[in-house]
């Protein structure tokens, strides 16, 4: 620690990567903390945690029990010796009048600001509050019960909610309209998890119940790709003679069809596979393109029936840099997925036992070296390249749901079925146990 | 070498609480408890082998282990930080395995343990969670979660201690408060209160001089005692025979009776003010005011007047002015009023009484009387020379009249024929009270209703009353104890005809019967004689059996004792001739096996706790086993030994 300090005092270490080496030491230390208890208003398992995007001060919960809660994680309400409680600001639960009947499975903010947020209930219902009169702005009816929803963080000419239900259609609800914009079938079983890219905001990722992970363009009809756990490539990065014309065409087909808006992801795209893929892409593009395009719109149909899990597929995360996609399923697995090629990474993440029933939502740390992954009554922290257990986290007593990860506080947030928000944060340094252990001492009488 | 050394360490601590939790007993043996602790306590790694053991033994699938593991636990939690730690870390573990709240993993066998495992662990969590829960995050989950989510029942000693604590500072607070409101109104009316008793206390004062006086002045004053008489003498000389000397008493009576009762009344008086000042001084007493000063001064002229009035009250009773006890007084009063209703004749004499009291009462005004406005006082003041003067007067013929008349009178049931009891007088008919003013035509208003009517009319209604035969009980004595309770007409239906029996539950009929009937052959019947010498050949008969077999049992022991001892020898011998390296080995087999063998028999009494039986086949290769050793032994031993005396002797070497 001191070494890194003088050496970033010297210039010999780059600000950036102390910072980083500072912060995967933090990580690397966390444990449940002693000092940050978060006062858990919730009379039902905890669903879904989100810390807003924008301050990454308010952390938003949603449970069981109907009721969604917003914290100020920051500031404490009040505090107990050492211990600072977080009591939510405010909740809204059944007595509201617009509040949901049933469970709230996902509970997301709007991804601008903490002026509105999300949230999607097993009472058909997705709801847009607005935080500050914590009265319903925007309803939306759904066929059925709703699994996730999700806006995308980088959207700027459209403000969907993407909604995973029972129903086997994935719907996109427009706020602005305050009507479904986009009805998007495909899946054959109802969706039980749905994220956004990281890289581009038009598209969409669905993981249903069915086990199949679909990947849609908002822009066009239908699914553009299938997520297949029989395509695998070893490694990271796909080797480039590994990849075949087929998988290349359907890419690359995508690309051209898409035009300009892919742009964001072509520098992705270099960064990933360099420059020497670059040329032959392009030039066998058109020929294979135009094929494609005839013969589907969407895709092959064989294609078309691939699976990425046994089972449904329970949750799904992109990573930071949206190259790469976790998902996890009813089957005990979770996977990584390369998002340009669209191949199984093969990585063996160590889980046990995955949580089938319900949807599970994953974190990352924020240089996507960890992930984050709910394990029954435990939360395990994966090397993202390896999939060796490097954390356990066991605090909860029943199984747990969903986790968050703070960037910049470097703090965990993990809810369970036990009705807690746990907080983990990296270790105190020893100065501050020292009053700890003044008071907490032996005491042998005899 | 040292990782070697820890094992050996380890292995000792692990050995002391393998020890110390192989046990029956509720609680853990305090020897073992203290030797594990003053082994962990230098040693961290101790400590770890120490938990990593107790943990190891809670998943063990018998609650006696983990009752007692659980309760080293504790005591080790209470006193070791790097075992909190390490216990906290495996919190949840613990709990599942002692209090068994997940559905797949409930406490094991015995039940009973298992309960009080359960709430013995619910008690400790709770007390490590008030003791060191803001250490722990993990402690306060656990609690929060056994207690919010599975909403388990907590013993919350310390909550309630805190309750009960706050209770009894609030009642104390509350009782200061009264005894504070009690010391400002002692302040403002001190001196009203002083004046008061001094006031009374002059006037006792007065009265007891006054009462002298006349007493020095009577042999002067001409009293006309004929009208004068002597009220009390006969009750008084009485009740103070023993405690009072005549000559030196002042009589009470006729003209000296007012400045008596004033004088009673003022004693009764000073004696509440005696109680009054007695409440005072506790109060200063108990009172922790700003005002010292006050109570002080306060304090100090109560004792005072308390010492005064006593001095006053003694002087009193030595003066020869009797003073009954107010409880007295009260009883005196009850009898009064109870007697009042009973005869019109006696109430009517008492009213007379009274009356006569009244006026001698009234005659003499002074200032003493007008200490008797209240109204308590007076009414007791009016009615005790009433009663006293009644007793008095009649106490030759009327008492006697009156206890013969009630020793006659019958006891009746109240019932509205009482009103018209004896009353020869007719009834008015239409004078009820109730104005029925022609609405029915004319009424006669002084229509009557001949006494005899009435009479029929409010006859005496007598019901019926079956007494019920007490029905013995049928005492019989019962085997297990106690005489039979059933209570049946003529025949118990266990213990046939019921006779009477005497406290042990012996028929008394049957002894009584054969000590009379033996002697007197007159009221013994022919059958009851035959009855009887069959019995007595009978019971000739099994002492005789009796006798035999008892004979032949003596001989039989003899017997086997004879054979035993022959067999001990045998066995002696055998001993003897047996190599000494056998011996050996057996005594090193004895002293290595100790701690194993005590172990096992242990482990055989937790296993006895689980109450599971052993399976049929189990039982049987057991007896067979067992059953084929002693036979192979028998038959070495037998080796040597004479085969014809062997037969001869089946049970002999």
């Amino acid at each position: 620690m001191w070494k890194d300090i003088r050496d970033r005092e010297a210039g010999k270490l780059r600000p950036n990567s102390f910072a980083n080496r500072v912060k995967s030491d933090r990580t690397s230390s966390l444990q449940l903390s002693n000092h940050k208890d978060i006062v858990s208003p919730h009379r039902g398992s905890v669903n879904s945690l989100q810390v807003d995007l924008t301050e990454g001060r308010y952390l938003l919960s949603g449970a069981s029990d109907a009721s969604a809660a917003v914290f100020d994680i920051q500031r404490a309400t009040h505090s107990e010796g050492l211990i600072a409680k977080h009591q939510c600001i405010f909740a809204v639960d059944k007595q509201h009048e617009h509040g949901h009947q049933y469970a709230i499975s996902s509970a997301i903010w709007y991804p601008v600001d903490t002026g509105l947020f999300v949230t999607g209930s097993y009472d058909h219902h997705i709801n847009v509050w607005d935080t500050n009169t914590t009265q319903v702005v925007v309803n939306f009816k759904l066929p059925g019960k709703v699994y996730r929803t999700a806006m995308s963080s980088l959207a700027t000419s459209h403000m969907l909610i993407a909604a995973g239900t029972e129903d086997v259609q994935v719907r996109l609800c427009d706020i602005s309209s305050g009507a479904f914009s986009h009805t998007l079938s495909g899946h054959r079983d109802g969706v039980m998890s749905v994220a956004w890219s990281a890289s581009s905001e038009w598209v969409l990722i669905t993981g249903g119940c069915d086990g199949a992970i679909r990947f849609w363009d908002i822009r066009r009809a239908g699914c553009f790709r299938v997520l297949d756990q029989s395509q695998s490539q070893l490694g990271r990065r796909p080797p480039i003679s590994g990849w075949t014309a087929n998988k290349l065409s359907t890419s690359k087909s995508l690309l051209a069809s898409q035009g300009s808006n892919m742009k964001s992801r072509i520098p992705h795209k270099k960064l990933a596979n360099g420059n020497a893929t670059k040329p032959s892409a392009t030039g066998k593009l058109p020929a294979k393109g135009s094929t494609r395009q005839r013969l589907h719109p969407g895709l092959l149909s064989s294609q078309d029936r691939a699976v990425s899990h046994y089972g449904a597929v329970t949750g799904l995360k992109v990573t930071g840099d949206g190259m790469y996609l976790l998902s996890a399923g009813s089957d005990s697995r979770l996977k990584l997925w390369d998002v340009e090629s669209g191949c199984n990474t093969l990585v063996n993440y160590e889980t046990m036992r995955l949580q089938t029933n319900k949807p599970l939502q994953l974190a990352t740390s924020e240089d996507s070296a960890l992930v984050f992954a709910p394990c029954m009554a435990t939360v395990k922290a994966f090397d993202m390249w390896t999939g060796k257990t490097s954390l356990t986290f066991s605090g909860h007593y029943e199984g747990v749901n969903c986790c968050w990860y703070n960037f910049p506080d470097q703090e965990l947030y993990t809810g369970g079925n036990d009705r807690q928000i746990l907080v983990w944060s990296p270790s105190r340094n020893s100065t501050e146990l020292d009053w700890e252990s003044t008071a907490d001492r032996d005491n042998w009488s005899d | 070498m040292t990782m070697a050394e820890e094992r050996g360490e380890g292995a000792k601590v692990r050995v002391l609480i393998e020890k110390a939790t192989n046990s029956t007993d509720s609680e853990v043996h305090p020897r073992l408890l203290k030797a594990i602790k003053s082994v962990v306590r230098y040693s961290d790694s101790e400590l770890r082998v120490a938990a990593q053991t107790l943990m190891d033994l809670m998943k063990r699938d018998h609650s006696q282990v983990r009752y007692l593991s659980l309760l080293v636990i504790d005591e080790l939690f209470m006193r070791s930080k790097l075992f909190r730690s390490l216990v906290v870390e495996k919190l949840d573990q613990l709990l599942t395995l002692s209090v068994g709240f997940r559905r797949n993993m409930l406490l094991p066998e015995p039940a009973a343990v298992a309960s009080t495992l359960r709430s013995k662990a619910i008690e400790f969590l709770e007390k490590w969670n008030d003791s060191f829960g803001i250490y722990h995050r993990k402690l306060r989950l656990g609690y929060d979660y056994l207690r919010n989510t599975l909403q388990l029942q907590f013993p919350n000693i310390q909550a309630n201690a805190m309750r009960r604590q706050q209770e009894r500072m609030e009642r104390e607070r509350r009782s200061k408060e009264i005894l504070l409101g009690k010391f400002e109104m002692l302040k403002a009316n001190f001196s009203s209160i002083k004046e008061e008793i001094q006031s009374t206390l002059d006037e006792i004062k007065e009265c007891l001089d006054i009462v002298h006086c006349k007493e020095d002045a009577r042999d002067m004053i001409p009293l006309d005692d004929d009208t004068t008489e002597e009220f009390r003498s006969t009750e008084l000389r009485q009740i103070r025979l023993n405690a009072l000397k005549e000559g030196e008493m002042v009589h009470e009576n006729q003209d000296n009776k007012v400045i008596f009762d004033a004088l009673r009344e003022l004693y009764k008086l000073m004696s509440k003010h005696l109680v009054s000042i007695q409440e005072w001084t506790s109060v200063l007493v108990r009172v922790d005011s700003t005002d010292i000063r006050f109570r002080d001064s306060a304090l100090r002229e109560f004792i005072d007047i308390r010492n005064s009035l006593r001095a006053v009250k003694k002087r009193c009773e030595e003066s020869g002015c009797y003073f009954t006890e107010s409880a007295n007084h009260d009883d005196e009063n009850e009898d009064f009023w109870e007697e009042g209703p009973v005869g019109a004749m006696e109430n009517g004499g008492s009213v007379a009484s009274k009356r006569k009291n009244e006026d001698v009462v009234v005659a003499p005004t002074s200032n003493v009387i007008k200490n008797t406005d209240t109204k308590t006082s007076s009414e007791a003041h009016v009615s005790n020379p009433v009663h006293n003067g009644e007793v008095c007067s009649s106490s030759n013929s009327a008492s006697s009249l009156r206890n013969n008349l009630l020793a006659e009178a019958p006891i009746i049931e109240w019932g509205p024929f009482l009103s018209t009891w004896d009353s020869k007088t007719d009834i008015l008919a239409n004078q009820r009270g109730l104005e029925l003013e022609s609405h029915w035509g004319r009424v006669d208003y002084d229509a009557t209703i001949p006494a005899e009517k009435i009479a029929e009319l409010s006859v005496r209604a007598s019901l019926y009353k079956e007494d019920q035969p007490e029905i013995q009980p049928c005492h019989a004595p019962l085997r297990k104890g106690g005489l039979c309770p059933r209570r049946d007409l003529k025949v118990c239906p266990f213990h046939g005809p019921i006779v009477p029996r005497d406290d042990e539950g012996r028929p008394l009929n049957v002894s009584s019967s054969l000590d009379e009937t033996t002697p007197d052959l007159k009221i013994g019947s022919v059958e009851k004689l035959a009855r009887q010498a069959v019995k007595n050949v009978r019971a000739r008969y099994k002492e005789a059996a009796e006798k035999r077999e008892h004979d032949k049992k003596t001989l039989k022991r003899a017997k086997l004792a004879k054979i035993r001892e022959h067999n001990e020898g045998v066995l002696r011998d055998a001993a003897l001739a047996s190599t000494s390296r056998s011996a050996a080995l057996g005594e090193h087999m004895e002293t290595t096996d100790e701690g194993t063998r005590s172990a096992w028999n242990k482990k055989k009494t937790l296993a006895s706790m689980l109450r599971k039986k052993a399976s049929t086949k189990e039982r049987l290769s057991r007896r067979l086993l067992g059953a084929r050793s002693r036979a192979l032994t028998k038959r070495e031993l037998t080796l040597n030994e004479d085969a014809n005396y062997g037969e001869a002797f089946p049970n002999q070497w």
